[in-house]
This record gives C-alpha cells, structure tokens and sequence, in this order.
C-alpha cells in the first residue's frame, strides 16, 4: 500500500467515523483544537489595571464604544456581565438591528454598521435596500446571525486594543483626581480598575445609579421578549418550518426588568416557564432559547438635556447633536404594541447632552438609558440608534480622556470630525 | 303535480323577493356591508332563474299581456325611470344622499384647473373630501391617470373609490395600483376557500405586536359596528401623466377614525417598480423613495389634502 493511498484510507476513515458518530447521535464537529493563552497570574485573585476608558457594558452601545475608544488611540476596557458582547443583540435574541435608514438614505453608519454589514456578508446574507420603501418599520431591519456577530465584536475589540473583562461587573467606584477608581468583582476575581472616563452602557444606567446620579423610570415596564424556536417532534434537523428563514417565536414577559441580577433572574424563570409550557402543549422540539430575555425598558438618566417625545418626533435637531435615531414611537404594552411612524422626512437627534447624567463629571452613558421621557425613549431604545450613541460616546470619552476634560467639555468640532473620521454620519453640515 | 310545481315556484319568487326587498333597503339605509349586499346579489341571482321558471308557468297570462296596451306605457315608465336614475339629476341625488351606503353613488369625481376634487360621502355623517392641487407640470388638457383606493393596516387594498376612466390604460399607467387590486381580489379568493374569519387570526406577537386587521369590509374600518373600537385604514392616490418619461407617484394618509383629524395632508410614498417575481411566478410590485431621477412628476401635485367631516 502506498502512501497515496493510505492517506486516502485514513480520510474515508475519518470521514466514516464522524458520520457515524454523528448518526449514533454524538456531536463531533471538527478535529482541530486551539489553545489559550496564557493568563498573567491568573491564579492572583486582585489585579489592578489603570486604562483612559472603562466602558461597562458591553451591549449594543458598548461594544461600539469600547472599539471607537480603542481605535481612537485610548486605552479601554470594556467589561461585561455576561460570556458575549452585544446585549440584546445577541443575548436577547434581538439579532435585527435597526433602523440604520431613514426616508430612502442610511442615517446611521459608522461601527455600528460596519460590524451588522461584515456579519451580514460572512453569513451569506442580505442586506435591506434602503431605497425601497418599507411597509413596516421592521423590515429595514437587519437579519444578523447572533454567535457570528459577538465573535465578530471579539475581534474588533481585540484589533482595537480593547481589553474585554467577562463575568465582571463594578462594585464600588469613587471620584479620584483624575478620574475614577472602580472596584469590579467578577467570580474569583476582584478587580481595581483607575481610570480618566466611564462609559456607561448597562442599559439601566446602573453606575450613573451607583454614583447617586438621579434615574427616571416609569410606574411600570414595558414587556421583554424571550425568543425561542420550536420544530416539529423528532425531527433532528435544524431548519424550521418557515422555510428555513430561522425566524423565533417570542413570548412577551410582561414586567420584565433588566434593574439588577435579581429582577434579571426572574424574568429569565417567567420566560423560560412560558416556553416550557409552549413546549408541553405543542409537543413539538424545542430548538433554541435565549439565555435570557431582550429587556427594552428600565432606568433612564436626568440627563442635561431630555429628549421629549415632542422632539423626538418632530425631528428636532439638537445644536449639540452627536447622532441620529430613526424608528417609530413604539411602546409596548400588555395588549401588544402598535408603532406609531414619523413624519414623512423626520429624523431625529440625539444630543451630547442628554448622555450626560446632570451635574456630572468624567462620566457618559449611551444606550437606552438616554435622558429621554417614556414615549421618545421607546423610539430611541433601538439598535442601531444605541450603536451611534455608543460610537458618540466612545468619542467624546476618548477626547476628554486625552484633554483632561469631561465629555461635555469637549469642542462639538472635534466630536464630529473624529466621528467622521471613523465613519459616522453627523446630523448638521458636513 | 304541475299545480304543486306552480306553487313552489311562485312562493320561492315571492320569498326571495321580499329577502331582495330587504336587504334592498338595508344597503340603501345602511353601511355597506358585504354581508348584506353579497346576500343581495347572490339571491338576485336565484331570483333571475325563477323568474325564467315563472314565466314558463304563466306564459299564457304573460303572452296576453304583452299583447295589450298597457305594453307601451310600461315599457315607456321603464325606460323613462331608467335614463333619470342614470342621469341623476338634483332631487335625484339627493334621495340618494339619504343613503348610508358606502358605495359610489354619492361620489364625484372632477378635474379642474386648478387641479381635481374628489367627494365620497358614505353617511351623511362621515363627508371625505379629497382635493389635491395642481402643481406646475399638471395639465387639465391631459389629465393625469388618477386612481384613489383604501388599504387596510395590513396594507391590503379594500376598496378602490376611483379609478380611471380608461381602465385598461389606466391599469398600464398605475402598476401599483393595479398590483394591489390584484393582490386584494387573490386574498378574498382565498380567504374565502380557507372558510376562515380572517379577523380572528390577529395574535399579540412577542416582537412586533399584533396586526391590527385583516378585514376586507370597508364598512369595518369607515363605520365599524363597533364605533369605540375603530380599525385604522390608509388613502392612498396614483397619479401618473401620461406621455412624460416619468414614473407614477404614489401618496398617502393613514386615517384614524380613533384619533379623529378634520385636514390631513397626503405624504408623498414613491414611485414604483417591479420586482423579481415572487417564489410563485407572481408579479411583484414595491414602492422606492423618490430619487434625483424624478422631477416633472414631482410637479403634478402640489398639495393632497383629505377632509373628513365627521358630523
């Protein structure tokens, strides 16, 4: 037997081998493995690290941020609850980000984009035509396959110089003269992190709380959703019955709050319940869940500015406007939701400002947790209007982290022209 | 046996004749319904084939009419009602402007100068008025294709309130318009194979919310049964100048009778154009926002406003 040959004999081997561990039901996927590097003392429960920008969150807005801080020159961290970047995108199931487009042109680039488009083309998918005009809000949305888009994040971060800190979360933070110490506690870690700026991306504006800034919430909270996918019973296959379109189905789970671990912790056992349930009564095969559910509501900032659902709808461009937003005013209620849409040409603005807990210093916020009334943040909660607030606000923190000012202080020029620079649309003149 | 059959025929007119009478009146007096109107016709239609059977059994009787005088003077009734009813002139219109029926017998339609007016009044409590004013590039010597429709929020066409005169250069010149006729006339198709209420279909979803309706009764969405719980619609308008190299625009309006405005202007959509046929081999339509591309049909309208009194 020749070499040629033998080589062939052992590939059909391998061949065979795997296809019949698959069909006697075990999962091998691939022969290859990788290998870690090695953790700096990782056995030291304390580390200490001192960066520019400490980014907290690494949801939809964060994961933005901490890439633009880094790409800007800033030394970042971005530290996250969780085991993946991209919040609601990913963890949530709410893998279609939007609106990226408004009235025929995209309004909101950058990043943010950047990241939807490459996850879009390396998974064979479509992107929406901006041109044509939607029936529904939703369909400018953009289908993004969830897994590939954190892992694409992983690698922006990591090209960005982005140091990513899983499974961790602040404790305790205090004002320092040249910014601030945050102590983080992950499970066997605890970490002291100095840093000149904060950007805080919890969705809930949970260190802006921890701070004693002041918090708007409203008496009740809109529904999450947890998304899941049932097929028919024993059918092995992983397509579904809409032609493969991998659409989930969501539950609402009404009074869903994302306010801390606990309320996190039992709206996941509410939603997880409700698909059992789903499960029993349909007898089909549950496919896929969420690891938790995509929570729209929670804490908003008393920022310096509050956007109003009258601004919000009238499109009203802030002098100090950093970026866009489009979707429509969309509350969710008990009975469901019905979106209200802009005006014909409206588009509204996010102001500098109204990332700015009032009354602060050396501290920003980006995602929903904007300072904005109930109705306007509805409309400003979604995807791609928390990635160009997280892109605004990884500028401005690296501006004032590099002058020695606070975000606020930062000339508006030098905001625009550096988001420019890395792509992003800036409402007002070019 | 024969006496037996002359009975049963002549009972089954005179009984489908009073459900015809009826229901007659009740679209004249009431919203239009498809439930009353489909009942309507569908019973003319039994009626028509035994009024064939009664005139078989009485053709003697008949035949000894049509003999006599009174032939003349009926026929001359028949005809002089008909060509008033047609022609409609002022008392006319308004008996029927008593009518609440939403069908078009209260419409106008009419191009002016200055541009076109279109008045659709249901009830004498829900007036629509559509006047849409011309702008530079109208011209009321050839005048534009126009068709006016409602779609529902499920964006299917319910009810086409008009269309042009020529429809089958009118359908050529208004492909979105036509699209959506066809779509509609498919859909009821098919509704009415599946046996199913399409209303009872609407489900709260997790994601987007529930659709609001699915109703292809104009009646449930202009003058809902329900009045506190209304159903909102869209108008929308096509227009296209014929001979100019440029695409049909498409306008519209979403009217709430839950949030009651008197004026509304019409926001302009796109124009259209077609897409890959679907999975189907269906022609498939979509609207595109307007681009740098279109211009004289940019100036065929300068303003839509739809004015509805709701007294």
């Amino acid at each position: 037997m020749n070499s040629s040959n033998q080589n062939t004999g052992r590939r059909e081997f391998l061949q065979q081998s795997v296809v019949g561990a698959a069909a006697a039901g075990l999962a091998i996927t691939s022969t290859s493995h990788v290998t870690a590097q090695t953790v700096p003392d990782a056995a030291e429960p304390e580390v200490t690290n001192e960066v520019d920008v400490l980014v907290v969150g690494g949801g939809t807005a964060g994961h933005v941020a901490a890439i633009q801080a880094g790409r800007a020159g800033a030394k970042t961290m971005v530290m996250e609850r969780a085991s993946c970047l991209g919040g609601m995108t990913t963890r949530g199931g709410v893998c279609f980000p939007g609106l990226f487009d408004a009235w025929g042109k995209q309004v909101i680039a950058g990043i943010g984009w950047e990241l939807v488009k490459e996850c879009v083309e390396l998974d064979g998918g479509t992107l929406p035509n901006f041109a044509k005009v939607p029936q529904h809000h939703w369909q400018n949305q953009v289908h993004i396959n969830q897994f590939l888009y954190y892992i694409l994040a992983e690698e922006k971060c990591q090209e960005a110089g982005v140091t990513i800190c899983y499974h961790e979360f602040p404790q305790a933070i205090k004002a320092t003269s040249t910014g601030w110490e945050v102590d983080c506690v992950g499970f066997g870690t605890r970490r002291r992190v100095l840093c000149r700026q904060i950007v805080d991306c919890t969705g809930g504006a949970e260190v802006a709380g921890m701070l004693g800034y002041p918090r708007l919430q409203g008496e009740e909270r809109q529904p999450g959703s947890i998304q899941f996918l049932l097929d028919e019973a024993n059918n092995p296959g992983r397509g579904t019955k809409r032609g493969g379109a991998g659409l989930l189905h969501a539950i609402y789970v009404h009074g869903a709050d994302s306010t801390n671990s606990r309320t996190v912790t039992e709206a996941s056992l509410t939603g997880r319940k409700a698909v059992l349930d789903q499960v029993r009564k349909s007898g089909q095969r549950l496919m896929h869940l969420q690891p938790e559910p995509g929570f729209r509501e929670s804490y908003r900032i008393e920022g310096e500015t509050l956007i109003t659902v009258n601004d919000y709808t009238s499109g009203r461009v802030f002098d100090d406007a950093i970026s866009y937003a489009f979707y429509p005013v969309d509350l969710h209620t008990k009975t469901g939701v019905r979106p209200k849409p802009l005006k014909p040409g409206k588009v509204p603005t996010i102001p500098l400002s109204a990332l700015i807990p009032k009354g602060s210093r050396n501290i920003i916020v980006a995602g929903r947790c904007v300072s904005s009334d109930r109705l306007a943040n509805s409309g400003l909660r979604v995807q791609a209007s928390c990635m160009g607030m997280g892109q605004a606000a990884g500028v401005a923190a690296t501006l004032a982290a590099k002058s020695g000012t606070t975000p606020l202080e930062v000339p508006l020029p030098e905001i625009h022209a550096l988001l420019r620079e890395h792509g992003q649309i800036v409402p007002g003149k070019a | 046996m024969k006496k037996h059959q002359r009975s049963f025929v002549s009972l089954l007119t005179a009984l489908s004749f009073v459900v015809l009478a009826v229901t007659g009146t009740l679209a004249f007096v009431r919203p239009f319904s498809i439930g009353v109107v489909g009942l309507h016709a569908l019973m003319g239609f039994v009626f028509v084939g035994l009024i064939a059977f009664h005139v078989a059994n009485n053709l003697n009787h008949l035949s000894q009419y049509v003999r006599s005088k009174v032939l003349w003077l009926t026929l001359a009734i028949t005809v002089g009602l008909t060509a008033l009813f047609v022609w409609q002139p002022g008392p006319i219109r308004g008996i029927l402007a008593l009518s609440q029926n939403l069908g078009p017998a209260t419409d106008q339609f009419a191009f002016k100068d200055d541009g076109l007016v279109y008045n659709y009044a249901p009830t004498e409590h829900y007036k629509l008025a559509l006047t849409i004013r011309a702008g530079k590039t109208f011209d009321a010597n050839t005048p534009p294709h126009v068709a006016i429709w409602l779609e529902n929020a499920s964006f299917y066409h319910i009810k086409t309130l008009h269309e042009p005169d020529d429809r089958e250069a009118g359908r050529a010149a208004l492909p979105y318009w036509d699209f959506k006729v066809r779509g509609w006339e498919e859909a009821k198709r098919k509704a009415a194979e599946s046996g199913k209420d399409l209303r009872e279909q609407q489900e709260v979803d997790g994601v987007s919310g529930a659709t609001r309706n699915s109703s292809f009764d104009p009646a449930d969405y202009i003058l809902p049964a329900d009045p506190d719980n209304p159903m909102p619609y869209r108008l929308l308008i096509e227009i296209d100048q014929p001979d100019d190299d440029q695409p049909s625009l498409v306008y519209s309006v979403e009217v709430d009778n839950a949030d009651p405005q008197a004026f509304q202007l019409l926001d302009l959509v796109g124009y259209p154009k077609r897409e890959e046929n679907d999975e189907n081999g269906k022609e498939v339509w979509a609207l595109y926002f307007v681009d740098e591309r279109i211009d004289s049909a940019l100036g065929l309208i300068d303003s839509a406003l739809l004015t509805i009194d709701r007294n």
